[in-house]
């Protein structure tokens, strides 16, 4: 379903600064480039519709905010050459130039990988147990010799190991000559199990030296796709639900629809808020992100009334309040590490036993389970996000 | 976006449920003057919360009824009301609400009340529980192991020590009646218990270990101080067992993977 809307974001992250290459008015393909990074001018974002560019917005200092554009029935379709990609270089040069880096992420601190870093392994996501989370399986089912191509390309990107999160079932893949540098790590069902930073953290932990990607399946078909016949596929299966809808549907769409005609027609009635993303980490937004796979409608709160100054002192008097280390709390991570001495360390400020405790192969999506659990708003992420900056300009200038 | 349930209320709420057998067998065998008792130390307990309420905005806490449940039925007979005060008073404000309130205090405030009582007034008898109470702290333990308000391996690993020493007959059974329901009442507390798993098993070993070597080898002590001297030690050992379990798994994962 392609909508008739589309919108072209930054990933989530730090803020990028970007080159435009479209004015507002012109037409482009889709999978052309619409923008560009401006010290990095191989990374490109593209259009992943073709159409009408409506609206150019950015932000001061030239960041990317958003690429509006309209949709034209029969706009062209960018195509690529896949024999660049014979060296390890050009295989880069086409993956930035048709759009396919914003896809990828990067641990410690998160954001897109620049442009010329090495990873020390690639996680490669197909499973998703957040709540309402499609399945990659379904998402790649029918695409499996894209997939191999996609992880031979991937393989070809790092020294390290290319690791297949995945749930129990038939193999992804077809196991050839891989150097057996393809892992595969099976997962339970339950939140946080296949949360990409703890399987990072239980596998492979990131390093301030030791860069650690992780992509999702349906985008490694999509590189195996562009890899074959020079056009990236745009496709993405996406699950709508909620409790602000009558039914939940899965459909194949692409990034950056518009969220509102995708939900239009399956809302209830009553005001409501549409989040790009799972209930636990998404963001609340008109556009579907660029990573992001689920869309969440949830009615909107009514603000309540204000509770009487004694009730307030009762319960909101102080900050926040401290966590008590339940086995709720450690679920929330998988057991994968220390809860309460983590969390104590990262309510405190305290850098370096978070670090030893593996706070850099984490990210905000990981520790969302955890604020979720603790009935909390957001405070461990933005503790983590202050976190990650205090270590991003104290280590890794 | 959607919240969770665990803030620190609702685990304060799951202890008390937990707790619920317990306090009821104990009323109904104590009758008044234990009814009593509780109801001067939550007055005593609410009274200081509210004080720190309104002079430092540090939010009450469900967790006082533990404290006050804890300390009533643990303090020694016939102290009379000052003296009660007092106990309750010092533990409550030294021990749990000049650190930040529940959940950043080291030691348990029921605890730091009842090793000041003993050492402040050691004339007084410590209280003897019957069978049918220390029951009852059975099933206090289950339906805090089952909500996840009690840390499973501290109770584990105190079963697994004091079964080795009833065993051996190194434990007499009144000072086992009497350790069970202080491991459920003090050292069970998810706050001031260790907090990693390995630590959690050594520091309910560890629980268990003092309370044999006490019985063993302090004569004329009463099994309720023992307990009560048992869990202080423990509870001051805790975030030692922690650092000492999380030193090892750094080192475990450094092995592994090179790195943290």
């Amino acid at each position: 379903m392609v909508t008739e809307e589309a919108a072209v974001r930054a990933p989530s992250g730090r803020s990028l600064h970007v080159t435009p290459l479209v004015r507002e008015g012109d037409m482009v393909a889709k999978g052309e480039a619409v923008a560009c990074m401006r010290h990095a001018p191989d990374v490109c974002f593209v259009a992943p519709i073709a159409g009408q560019v409506a609206r150019l917005s950015l932000l001061p200092g030239r960041k990317l905010s958003e690429i509006v554009l309209f949709r034209e029935p029969d706009g062209a379709v960018r195509q690529h050459d896949p024999d660049q990609a014979d060296t390890t270089a050009g295989l880069r040069r086409l993956m930035q130039g048709a759009g396919l880096w914003p896809w990828l992420r990067r641990r410690p601190f998160g954001g897109m990988p620049a442009h010329d870093e090495k990873p020390s392994a690639i996680f490669v996501m197909a499973a998703d147990t957040r709540p309402f989370a499609p399945d990659p399986r379904q998402a790649i089912a029918g695409r499996e010799e894209d997939f191999s191509r996609g992880l031979a390309a991937l393989l070809r990107l790092t020294e390290g190991p290319v690791i297949v999160c995945q749930q129990a079932g038939a193999p992804l893949f077809d196991r050839g000559a891989d150097e057996g540098r393809i892992r595969t790590i099976t997962r339970g069902a339950r939140h946080p199990q296949a949360s990409a930073g703890i399987c990072i953290h239980q596998f492979f932990p990131a390093g301030l030296d030791a860069p650690v990607w992780d992509i999702h399946a349906e985008d490694t078909a999509a590189l195996g796709t562009l890899l074959d016949n020079g056009e990236l596929p745009m496709q993405r299966l996406v699950h709508i639900a909620g409790a602000g809808l009558r039914d939940a549907r899965t459909v194949r769409t692409h990034p950056g629809a518009d969220l509102r005609q995708l939900t239009q027609r399956i809302v209830l009635p009553g005001p409501h808020e549409l989040i790009s993303g799972s209930p636990l980490d998404g963001h609340l937004s008109r556009w579907l992100a660029p990573r992001h796979r689920q869309i969440t409608v949830l009615p909107r709160e009514t603000a309540r009334r204000r509770p009487h100054w004694l009730v307030s002192a009762l319960t909101q008097s102080a900050g926040a309040k401290p966590a008590i280390p339940t086995a709720a709390l450690s679920k929330a991570f998988g057991g994968a590490l220390p809860a309460a001495p983590f969390i104590r360390a990262l309510s405190a400020g305290d850098d370096e036993t978070a670090m030893k405790l593996g706070v850099l192969s984490l990210l905000e999506e990981d520790l969302a389970l955890a604020d979720y659990v603790l009935s909390e708003t957001g405070q461990l992420t933005a503790q983590l996000r202050g976190m990650l900056g205090r270590i991003r300009t104290e280590f890794d200038a | 976006m959607i919240r969770g349930l665990w803030n620190r209320e609702t685990v304060a709420l799951m202890l008390l449920a937990a707790y619920l057998p317990l306090a009821l067998f104990w009323l109904w065998l104590g009758g008044t003057g234990a009814l009593a008792q509780l109801a001067l130390a939550v007055l005593v307990i609410g009274i200081w919360h509210l004080v720190f309420m309104l002079l430092r905005a540090q939010a009450p806490s469900l967790a006082a009824l533990t404290t006050a449940l804890a300390i009533a039925m643990l303090a020694p007979e016939d102290l009379g009301t000052f003296r009660l005060v007092l106990g309750v008073s010092f533990g409550v404000v030294m021990g749990e609400l000049v650190f930040g309130g529940w959940g950043r205090n080291v030691v348990n405030p029921a605890i730091v009340a009842l090793s000041f009582l003993g050492f402040g007034f050691p004339a007084f008898p410590w209280p003897v529980f019957d069978a049918p109470i220390a029951w009852a702290a059975i099933p206090a333990a289950l339906i805090g192991v089952a909500s996840g308000a009690m840390p499973a391996a501290v109770l584990a690993g105190a079963a697994l020590v004091a079964t080795g020493a009833v065993l051996t007959g190194l434990l007499p059974e009144q000072v086992l009646l009497a350790a069970g329901i202080v491991l459920v009442l003090l050292v069970a507390d998810p706050v001031t218990s260790a907090a990693t798993t390995l630590g959690r098993w050594i520091n309910g070993a560890l629980y268990a270990g003092l309370v044999t070597f006490f019985a063993i080898g302090w004569a004329g002590a009463a099994p309720v101080q023992i307990a009560v001297a048992a869990a202080l030690l423990t509870s001051l050992a805790a975030p030692l067992l922690d650092e000492a379990a999380l030193a090892l798994w750094v080192a475990q994962r450094r092995r592994r993977h090179g790195r943290t």
